[in-house]
This record gives structure tokens, sequence and C-alpha cells, in this order.
């Protein structure tokens, strides 16, 4: 259903005058210029192009990136490397016995006490693809797309706790404050989407991402940046829907009235942010009915939904992948889908054995089917897909209500596909009991991880900055070195 | 080739005869060591500003040391940090590093290891006495209060007569609009002026008898009058208190990934209590960042407190305690700074600050002052309940006394009980006891005690007493976890040693260092042996302070023109942007101190003059001129704040409660914001209403219509709030629960009115309501458009969401009026003009 807006005097000469202003020719082009200023963009990047009273227009990046949408699988608590990724022989041949001195002389763990005990896996790995990468039992489907990722074996981290791990996977450091990585890159590229947010937020498992909005938070860049929750029970965003009983077409009455009493009042006090408050009305509704629209996966054939998983009306990862696929064809730059429940210590219900599986079972199909789908609608060159957690989890066991394992920061896995991206490959190597990096040099940083989903964008991470507190902050703070092997 | 070597040879043997030599000949600091360190480390590690506070130009600051410790220990060149960095193989170790010059050469290394190991003697003539550190920063310059009299002239704008200036404010604004060649503008009109003042003194609309009586009020002083009225309005307190809760990270869970509740309300109601008595700004900071150090701290004073306990608190499983307490200490030094000092002090916690002079080991001296301490929970007790207390614990000690003499009592009688001889026997508790040679029982301590309260219990007398005992216990329990608590403050007896954190590792000790303030800033005054907590905070608001007092002037003319005479009011360093009037900066700041830092002073200094009475209309002129009004031509246009924002849709609509203070509440909100495992029980009666400040906040799912209009999301200082203009935004004020009811209130409430004669008098009355200026023809109109189109298309049983405001509709209203009226009203709380402050 559309309905037309009446074009009255007021709203023509208001969209003259608006042209005028964006094309910088009119009365507000210097105000044009002091707004840009104080995004930072003329002084931050000379190769942005003009935010104009949007500062959510799509800007150029610094060199031609593949990647225009990033969705990134994040899974919150730190999946067992050591049982889907990095398989370990002499892990095995240990299990049971206390780790030699020299890998954890003091070394500080969040829970492990005593004298640790290596902990082999009971997982089967095999090779899969024409690649031959090394993957468990337990990602059957992952394993068919081998040859599409680019695994990553050998990445660490700083923090063995939850909250500040993943402040730092998110903003780049574990102090609060600072905007998280999708802010970063709507900040830098814009958003091509007009009638949805540029940076979307989706979250399954059996509870929230524990440490909610931080996760998609700002920080000190504007709040026009922040990610925006799409729910999967109610309205998809926070008060969607026309109140209830209240009609579109009496939305549309009261919309109508807002817009023209707004026009009058931009008449009298010529103030542009009233021309951009009725933008903002005018992709309101839009919003109500492109956002219902997104979320209405019953309009997907019965083949999708299988392939995914995914089931109209249920809240679950397989149905946010479907999702992320469907907010990448919309345009919306940056997607961050959590999945909790990934933190097996051994207590009941979060272990290695059904509780890993589970877990498996419920990200396992759906991130191979997104990856497929996107490639058969020709997405993937231009989506890099992002899988990994906070941290990995330790060689050696922690006694619970069984043995588990502990949070691990010095290595653990990670991979990536799609847009910049070689698939096919294994980066890095773990020492023989998967504890650190076989070469430091080939251990990559959270900063590194960064820098490459900036650079697959065609964002030097170096030169994406903002000015706050007198000083040109980064997503990848001072440090971020781009894991070139893993480019196409 | 073999000359070379040859060369090479000699060159290592006249080494050697070096080496032999130096060894016996003794070595002098200024004339043997200071050119080799010269060469090779003074780059970096000389003067004031030397990196990790080493300093290698004097050899007494060399055996001092720097962040890592002393550098040298004096006959041990082995044991010598000194030595031992340039001398060693590793290259990450080796100083100077890779790309920082040459290693030491042999000769060279030898020298210095003579030098220690002979004693490190420090040259005669070196005195003690470090340069200190300083600077020609403006804002770390003292504040000098600048005449303004030879500006004081005429204020002229294009549309008045000239009028003589009588407020200094004026005439710094206006000599530099003129030094430019724009006048400033007009005064605004008289129902922009109290509605501005209204919202920028109480956070709400003026009611529509207010403004009209200011309108017809005809007396000279009428505007005055205005400023003071509201100025000792309760809801003033409230209102500032918001911008001071921002700064303070306020919020009501701990945060991090548990987030759980606090209690720490009792904290933000001092604020608002403070605020509204006008307690001097220094002493309000005291009580802030020391009230427990006062001589016997008053209720008022512990609570306050509470300042510093709004970080975050990590209880995540498997952290480590002390790793996040010093994370809150690290916050407590970079909030202090953020907010007084305007420094960003936060940047020195891992290294010496790249653009202030500002070293590492100055963060850790700040630090130092908040390292000792407690961090408890305090109960907060009526004088009646203090006093109903005491009486309990008089009886309570009163009976104690009875007990203990009464078990005395019995236990003498106990020997005289235990005349059997048994050869085994069983404790009541069912222990065996052993039958000693004696004939006696041998009874471990445990199992005497056993015994002993075995026998206290069958004395009726003692059981009596007992229960009387444990039952005014559970009164004085009872009384005190019915208090509300807070989080406060508590100086430890004994202090912590505080070390530097080397890159900010709290596992890496550096040096140890005593609390002290930064060298480039006036001297701290001590008033004991040791500097503490409270010297810092009489420090922080010494009239002396070029910072505090510049930082807090320049906020509040934030608050009142949307920008700061500093626009980047958190950060005074080299880094910031300069001030646009600086003479008006510290002409306030003087002005401020010399008033005995009133803040109600310096309201109505700023509300009073010309500058902040302007028109904030566009005028197209200044496009070209002074596109962001950095020249204060005109007022500026704002949206409101998040808070702001609601509580003009519940004024308007007659649904407000203005009931200050006590424990946050829970306004609807939408389902699904909260994990399944927290509650949002919503609030009923008139705290369903309550004004935004009162809305519970939590720290992981902030309330979602504040975060939509960029309240602060409490994790760090915030400062200066964002104001963003989103579709999101859009969305509350069409859709949201709150919106939707005030609606429903503010139609009800015309249709209601019985003075109202017909739709126009209550469409004229409800854009008041929201707007409080009359409406233009052309609004009036088209809002009665909108009314007949209500009409005409609504159907005669049309519903609408149910709400609690649904029952003040007129009982005569048919269903069809009602939803017609409360789309008008949801068309007027939509207007950009209802959340801008003109």
């Amino acid at each position: 259903m559309s309905i037309n807006m009446p074009q009255t005097d007021t709203v023509q000469r208001l969209l003259r005058r608006e042209f005028l202003h964006q094309t910088g020719l009119g009365l507000g082009s210097i105000a044009l210029s002091s707004l840009m200023a104080d995004d930072g963009l003329l002084a931050g990047d000379a190769a942005a192009t003009p935010a104009v009273l949007n500062p959510l227009a799509p800007r150029l990046p610094h060199f031609a990136g593949q990647a225009r949408s990033v969705i990134q699988l994040f899974m919150a608590g730190g999946p067992s490397q050591l049982d889907l990724f990095d398989y370990k022989p002499a892990l095995q041949k240990l299990d049971g016995q206390p780790i030699p001195d020299s890998y954890v002389k003091g070394k500080r763990f969040a829970f492990v006490t005593g004298v640790p005990k290596c902990l082999g896996t009971v997982r089967k790995f095999s090779r899969h693809g024409e690649c031959g990468a090394e993957i468990s039992e337990l990602l059957p489907h992952i394993a068919g797309i081998a040859d599409k990722i680019t695994i990553v074996r050998t990445m660490h981290t700083e923090n063995f706790n939850h909250g500040p791990a993943k402040l730092l996977a998110q903003t780049g450091s574990a102090l609060f404050g600072r905007p998280t990585i999708g802010s970063w890159v709507l900040y830098g590229l814009g958003s091509e989407s007009h009638n949805l947010p540029g940076f979307v937020v989706l979250t399954s498992g059996p509870r929230g991402p524990r440490g909610g909005s931080y996760l998609w938070s700002n920080g000190f860049l504007s709040s026009v940046y922040q990610g925006v929750p799409l729910r999967s029970k109610g309205d998809p965003i926070l008060n969607l829907a026309n109140p209830h009983s209240v009609q579109s077409d009496q939305q549309r009455r009261v919309l109508d009235a807002v817009r023209d009493l707004n026009t009058v009042r931009l008449e009298t006090t010529g103030d542009q942010e009233i021309a951009a408050r009725i933008a903002s009305y005018e992709m309101a509704y839009r919003m109500q009915s492109s956002a219902p629209e997104l979320t209405d996966l019953s309009q997907e054939s019965q083949q999708t939904l299988d392939s995914y998983g995914a089931k109209p009306g249920e809240a679950s990862f397989a149905n946010n992948c479907l999702l992320a696929r469907r907010l990448v064809e919309r345009g919306v730059r940056f997607i961050t889908l959590f999945h909790t429940d990934w933190d097996h210590h051994g207590n009941k219900g979060t272990d290695l054995q059904e509780g890993i599986e589970r877990t498996c079972r419920e990200v396992d199909q759906s991130c191979a089917a997104l990856i497929s789908d996107l490639q058969d609608r020709g997405l993937l060159d231009e989506t890099l897909v992002v899988w990994g957690g906070e941290f990995g989890r330790t060689p050696v066991g922690e006694q619970r209500d069984v043995i588990g394992r502990d949070h691990h920061i010095d290595a653990y896995s990670v991979w990536l596909a799609g847009g910049g991206i070689q698939g096919g490959q294994t980066l890095g190597e773990t020492d023989e009991l998967g504890f650190y990096a076989q070469d430091r040099k080939q251990s990559f940083a959270i900063h590194d991880l960064q820098a490459t989903i900036l650079h697959c964008l065609g964002l030097d991470h170096r030169k994406l900055t903002y000015r706050f507190q007198g000083r040109d902050f980064r997503l990848t703070d001072v440090a971020g070195e781009v894991i070139q092997k893993a480019l196409s | 080739m073999r000359f070379i070597a040859l060369a090479l040879l000699v060159l290592a043997t006249a080494g050697a005869k070096l080496l032999a030599s130096e060894a016996a000949r003794p070595v002098d600091f200024a004339r043997d060591v200071r050119p080799i360190l010269e060469s090779h480390c003074f780059d970096c590690h000389s003067g004031t500003e030397a990196e990790s506070d080493l300093r290698l130009d004097l050899a007494r600051s060399a055996l001092d040391g720097g962040n890592s410790g002393p550098a040298v220990v004096p006959g041990k060149a082995d044991e010598s940090l000194l030595f031992l960095r340039v001398n060693t193989s590793v290259q990450d170790e080796r100083m100077p590093p890779i790309d920082g010059g040459d290693p030491l050469s042999a000769e060279e290394l030898a020298v210095i290891r003579h030098w220690i190991d002979q004693g490190a003697k420090v040259p005669q003539d070196e005195t003690a006495a470090q340069a200190r550190r300083t600077s020609d920063h403006w804002a770390f310059q003292p504040v000098v209060r600048p005449s303004a009299d030879h500006l004081l002239g005429e204020w002229s704008s294009t549309r008045t007569a000239r009028t003589p200036l009588t407020n200094p404010i004026d005439a710094f604004i206006a000599a530099k609009c003129y030094e430019n060649n724009i006048a400033p503008s007009a005064e605004a009109d008289r129902v922009t002026l109290i509605r501005r003042l209204s919202f920028d003194l109480r956070g709400l609309p003026p009611s529509v008898e207010e403004v009209d009586a200011f309108v017809a009020d005809d007396r000279a002083d009428v505007y005055e009058q205005l400023v003071e009225r509201l100025l000792e309005s309760p809801q003033y307190g409230e209102r500032w208190a918001r911008h001071w809760l921002d700064q303070a990270r306020y919020a009501d869970s701990e945060g991090y990934t548990n987030d759980v509740p606090r209690s720490i309300w009792p904290w933000r109601d001092w604020v608002i209590a403070a605020l509204n008595r006008d307690q001097p700004f220094d002493e309000f900071i005291i009580d802030q960042i020391a009230g427990d150090l006062r001589p016997n701290p008053t209720v008022d004073q512990t609570v306050a407190t509470g300042f510093h306990r709004n970080t975050q608190h990590n209880r995540e499983g498997g952290s480590d305690p002390e790793q996040y307490r010093v994370e809150r200490l690290a916050d407590r030094v970079s909030t202090t700074a953020d907010v007084l000092l305007g420094l960003t002090m936060g940047c020195a916690r891992c290294h010496d600050h790249k653009f202030d002079p500002i070293s590492q080991r100055e963060f850790y001296q700040l630090y130092a002052f908040f390292d000792n301490s407690d961090e408890p929970e305090y109960r907060i007790l009526t004088p009646e309940q203090r006093q109903q207390r005491e009486e309990l614990q008089q009886q309570i000690a009163a009976l104690e006394k009875e007990r203990h003499e009464l078990e005395q009592r019995l236990r003498e009688q106990l020997p005289k009980r235990t005349v059997l001889e048994p050869t085994t026997a069983t404790s009541p508790g069912g222990a065996t006891l052993q039958t000693q040679a004696d004939h006696s029982l041998f009874v471990s301590d445990e199992q005497k005690k056993q015994l002993e309260a075995t026998l206290l219990e069958s004395d009726a007398g003692y059981v009596a007493l007992r229960k009387q005992l444990d039952e005014l216990r559970g009164r004085e329990k009872q009384l005190v976890e019915g208090a509300p608590s807070t989080l406060v403050v508590q100086e430890l007896a004994e202090p912590r040693t505080t070390y530097i954190h080397l890159r900010g590792d709290f596992l890496s000790r550096g040096r140890q260092v005593q609390p002290g303030t930064p060298a480039v800033l006036p001297p701290l005054t001590i008033a004991g042996e040791r500097p503490t907590r409270m010297d810092l905070a009489r420090w922080l608001v010494s009239p002396k302070n070029p910072l505090t007092p510049r930082v807090t002037v320049n906020r509040l003319w934030q608050a009142y023109f949307g920008r700061g005479l500093v626009e980047t009011d958190n950060d005074f360093g080299t880094q910031g942007i300069q001030p646009t009037h600086r003479d008006l900066l510290d002409w306030l700041a003087a002005e401020f101190v010399a008033g005995g830092w009133s803040l109600k002073h310096m309201h109505r200094l700023i509300l009073t003059s010309a500058t902040y009475r302007q028109s904030s209309s566009a005028r197209p002129e200044l496009n070209e001129i002074d596109p962001r009004n950095l020249l204060l031509a005109r007022q500026s246009r704002h949206r409101l704040e998040a808070e702001v924002v609601r509580d003009a849709a519940l004024a308007a609509s007659g649904l407000l409660s203005l009931k200050i203070g006590g424990a946050s509440v829970y306004p609807p909100q939408p389902e699904g914001v909260l994990d399944s495992d927290r509650t949002w029980n919503v609030s009923t009666g008139e705290d369903r209403y309550r004004r935004g400040m009162y809305t519970y906040f939590w720290r992981t799912a902030p309330y979602p219509f504040l975060k939509a209009f960029d309240a602060p999301d409490s994790n760090t200082a915030c400062t200066r709030r964002d104001r963003t203009n989103t579709p999101l935004q859009a969305l509350m004020l069409l859709n949201d629960e709150v919106f939707v009811e005030a609606a429903q209130g503010l139609a009800a409430r015309v249709l209601a009115d019985q003075s109202l004669a017909d739709d126009n008098a209550r469409l004229e009355r409800a854009f008041r309501l929201c707007i409080s200026r009359e409406p233009g023809e052309s609004e009036i109109r088209r809002l009665g458009e909108l009314l007949t189109a209500e009409r005409a298309a609504l159907p005669d049983d049309a519903a609408m969401p149910v709400t609690p405001a649904v029952e003040r509709f007129p009982s005569g209203a048919s269903r069809k009026e009602r939803v017609a009226w409360t789309s008008v009203a949801r068309a007027l709380l939509n207007v950009d003009e209802f959340i801008t402050r003109e």
C-alpha cells in the first residue's frame, strides 16, 4: 500500500531549497561546511563525500574495497577451538596429564586453579574440501563450505573475562566509551539503505549477549551511528508499529499535519534542523512498512527456509542468518548477530558434551546456508562474513559438574568468508598443545582482525579517525596490521 | 683488509687499556658519565618532561629513577636498571631502542659500570631542586579578572534602539560582534523568553497561566523576578542535578556483564537538595570527593561521597577483584580530571601524556589519593530511626550484660554437676568423650561448647533472655534494612601503598608513588603529615586552581548557549580548542570564585544578560560571517534533552508528577528490552508519571526512550550530550506508549475544560499547552483540518489504546471525539517546536 504525499507549495519550496542546500549553492553552504567539520569529515578524511544534512549519507571508501556490507557472526561466550577447528594429537596423548610448567608458569586463568591438566577432544576431526581444512564432526555444514572460508587459528586477545573481552572485540578497547566496529564502519561509509538503519543487531540464544548495549554502542561518535537491535518478538524495531488500534490512514493524517506544521516553522525560523526533522519523520514512516516487510520470512521459498533451518515467527539464529541476508540485499552496511551460550565450562547444560553439540546444531547449518545463499545470489563477493567469539577455550580442563574448558586468550580460531577474503585456507598454527601460536609473528590480535575487516571495506584503519578529547582515535588504537594472507 | 683488521686490533687494545685505567681512577659524573648519557639518552630522558619520568641529566634524578624504580643502586652496577638496560643483549629490552640510536660502546659501558660500582657519587654542585614543570598554555595560567569597563557601551541590534550595557557579559560579547561588523540580535519575545527560561532552569515548559502572567506584567524588572522565581523552584535542583548526574555517570545498576541492581539514588537526591540550597560549588565538590574526611561527617556529607561510587563494578565469575578495583580507581581519576579540570588525564594511565604536560607518574599520584578508600554500603536512618536504633542498642547491651552474668553463674555450677564416673560418655552433640585416668572426661573445645550450650539451654531464665535478645536484634536488623541504602566512600585506617602500573598493567608494578597533584598546576597544600583526599578536594576547588572555575563556568555557558566558550569542554589541554572569548571566560571564572562559588549567582548573571535574551532566529547574513554562531550574535535553538522531552509531554497532558526524589521508577517500556531474567514491573499511581530523571537506568539495557534521545550510557563521565535527529526518535514520539498516553491526557484535558467554548478554543489551548505561544492562523487552520478529517474518517466506535489516562476523558465525550482529539494531540506532541528550546 502506498499513500501519496500531497506536495503543497511550501513543500515544493522546501524541496527546492534543500536541493540548493545539498548542492552547496544555497545560503546554507557555509553552514554545511561547518556541519561537516563537526563530523570530523573535512579534517579527518579528504576522500569522504559531503554528509549534507544526513550524516548517514553514503561516503566513498579510502580505496576500492571488495565488500560493501559486513555480517558479523559473534559467538558469544567463546567457542572451543580445540573441539571445532584446531586438532592437536599431542593434547590427546597428554589427556589427563599435568600440562608442562613451561606453558602455564605465571599464567592467570579466569577459573582454573591448582595444577592444570591437559584435556583432549572427544570429537573426530577430518579434512574437508579441496583445501583439506581440518574441521570437527560438530560442524558438518561448515565443513561443507571449507573451500569458501579462511580459518585463522592463531587469534589472541587480552582479557579473559567475557565483558571486557567482548568490549575489546567490538571496540578495540577493553575500556568503556569507545565506538563499536559497526559504528565506525557506518561513520566511515554511511548507509546505502534509505528506510532501514545502517547498523543492525540481531540476538539469539537462551539469553541476551550479556553486556547488552555496550556491544553496539556508538561510544564517542554521534549516536546516529549506534547499532539498532532488530527484535525477534514484537515489533522488529522498538515502537515501529502504530499504536494499538491506530489505522495506517489515521497515522498518515497525523504525520501530514506534523509535516505541514513543521514546514510552517521552518519558514519562520530558517533552522535547517527542522528540515532534517521532516526528513526523519518521512524515513520513520518508510521504516514502518519496510521493516515488517524485511522480517516477513514467509516471503522466502520453502527451499530457502529449509536450507537455513529457519521457521517464520521463531526466534532463532537460523532466522537471524536469513534476516542478515535480507538486510544485505537492502543495503544495510553492518549486521551483527550475537548467539550466546558458547561458555562451555562444564556446568550442567553448558558442557563439552551435549552443551556444545546443541550450540553447534543451532548455528552450523544456518552459517553454511548463509554463505551458500549469498553466493547463489551473487552477494558473497561484496559481503564480508566474520565468525568468532571474544576468546577461545583452554587446552586444559576445568572441573565443574563435569569437565569443561576455561576461557583461553592466547590462541583461538575465527573464520572469514566473502568480500575480499581468499577462501579455502587455514592460517596460523598453534603449538602442539594448542596453547600459543607456534610463531609469534603469525599470532593475530583483535586489532589485526579489525584492520582486516576495514580493509575489505576499502577503509584504511589508520585513516579512519575521529578526534575526541584532543586525540585522533582509531578502532585499532595504535596497532593493527591487515592479515594480508587472508585477502583474495 | 689486513689494514682494517690491524686498526681494529689497535682500537681494541686501546679500549682494554682504558678499561684498566678507569677502574683505578675515580669516575666523575659530570666529566665522564654525563657526556655519554647526553649522546645516547638525553633525547628522551632529560629535562622536566623526561619519558617514564626518568631524567638522566642530573645524577640525583638518575639515582632516584623513573616509573620503573631507582635506576641506580650505588656500588652495584649489575643490579642497576640503568646499566642493565644499556648492557643487555635482548633487543626488545635494550636502551636506546633499536630506532632510537646506537648502542653504547664497550668503553662507554665500562665508564657507567665504574661510576656505579664506585658508589655513584653525585657531583657536589648539583642541586637537589629539580626545575618545576612549566607550561605557557593559556589554561594553566592563573585566572586574572579582566576589566570590562573599557568595553561597556551599547547593545544595538538591527531592530531595536541602542540600550546601554550594564552586564559585563554583554560588553565582551558585543565588543567581539562589532569587531566583526555584526550586530547582536534583538531580544526574543516574551513567550520565547519564559519558555526558554523554564526549560533551562526547570526542564519543564511554562504553564499557560505563567506565560499569560509574564506577558501581561509591565513591571520593569519582571524578567529578573521570573529568573529569581525559577531559581527558587524545587525543579531547578532536579534540572541541574541531571547535568551533574551525566558527569558523575549515575545509573541504577552495576554495569559490566552481570549488571546487577544497586541502590545509590540517595546520592542523586542529595545532589538535587544541594543545588536547591545553592551549596557553594567548592563545598559541593569537597563533600563529594572527601565528605567522609570531614570532622564528624554528617549523613549528607557521607552520602555525598557516592559521587565516586557511580563507577561500574564487575562481578563476573572468574574476574580478579583487584583488577576491577583498579579499573574503578582509574575511572575516578579520569572522571575527576574530565569533570573538574577539563584534562584528559586518562591518557596518562599507560604512558606519559602525549600532548599535555602530565606524566604517568602524576596519574598514579592522583590515583594514590583514591587508593586508600573502602567502598561500603551505607544505611540512611532518619533522626527518629537513629534514636530508635540507639535505644535498641542500649537495651541489647543491658540484656547482654545480664545474660553474661547469668552465663557465668551457670558455668560455675558446671563442675558440681559432673559427679558421675562413666567409662565412656556421649555428648548431646553425639561426640564420644574419653574417660581420663582421673575419671574426668576429656572434652575438646568444641565438645565443651556443646556441653555448655546444652546446659545453658536447659535454664529457663537463660532461654527467656536469649529469646528477648534475638527479638531485639531482629528489630534492629529490620530497622536498618528497612532504611534506604546508598554507596559511599570511606577512608581506610591503614593506607595502601600505591605503585605506578607500568604500561597501565596492574600486575606490572613500577615505583612507589605518594599522593600528589600535577606539577604544572599550583602546588598542593597539605593539612597533615601525609596528603589526603581532603587535601586533594581542597586543591581542586582552591581559588588558585586555574582550571576548575574555568571549566565549571564554561559548562554553565554550554548549557545556556549549546556550546561552551571553550568548545572542547572536557579538554582544556593543548589539544583543546581555544576559547572564543577568553576574556569573558576568565571574567566569569573570577566572578564565580569572588561570588563565593555560588552557582545561582552565575545563573543569574548569565540569564539576565542581553546575550542570553537574544532571539535565536536564523539570520541569513550571519550564515556567511559566522555560520556556527561562535560570536553569539543570536541565541541558539536546540532540541530538548531526552528527559525534558518526556517531562514536557507529561506536563502538557497534565499527567506529570512533581514528586521529588526517592527510589527510581519504572514507566511503561516495550516488552523484550530486558533479558528474560530481569523484571520491569511498571510503576503505578503517580510513579508512572514521574520526571524522566527518575526512570530506572539499567546500564546494559537503558530505557529505550532515553537512549533514542541521546541520554548518556552512564559508563563514563559525559560532560556534553549529543543532539541527534533520527527516525527512531520519530517512532518513539509517534508510537511509544508513554506518548500515546500523554496524547490521550492532553486530549482529555482540553475536552474536559469547561472554559473552552468551541473547537477553536480547544485547539488553541492544546497548542499553547504544548508550545506556549499563540498559534498562527495557518497553524490553527491546519490543526482544524486534521480534526475535521479525523471526524470524517473515524467510525463511531473508534478504538484507542487503553491506558490509565483514558479515565480522564469527560464521560460525555464520544469515542470518536476522544480518538479525533487524541490524533490532534499526537500531532502537537510530534512537531519539532514542541521538543525544541528556542
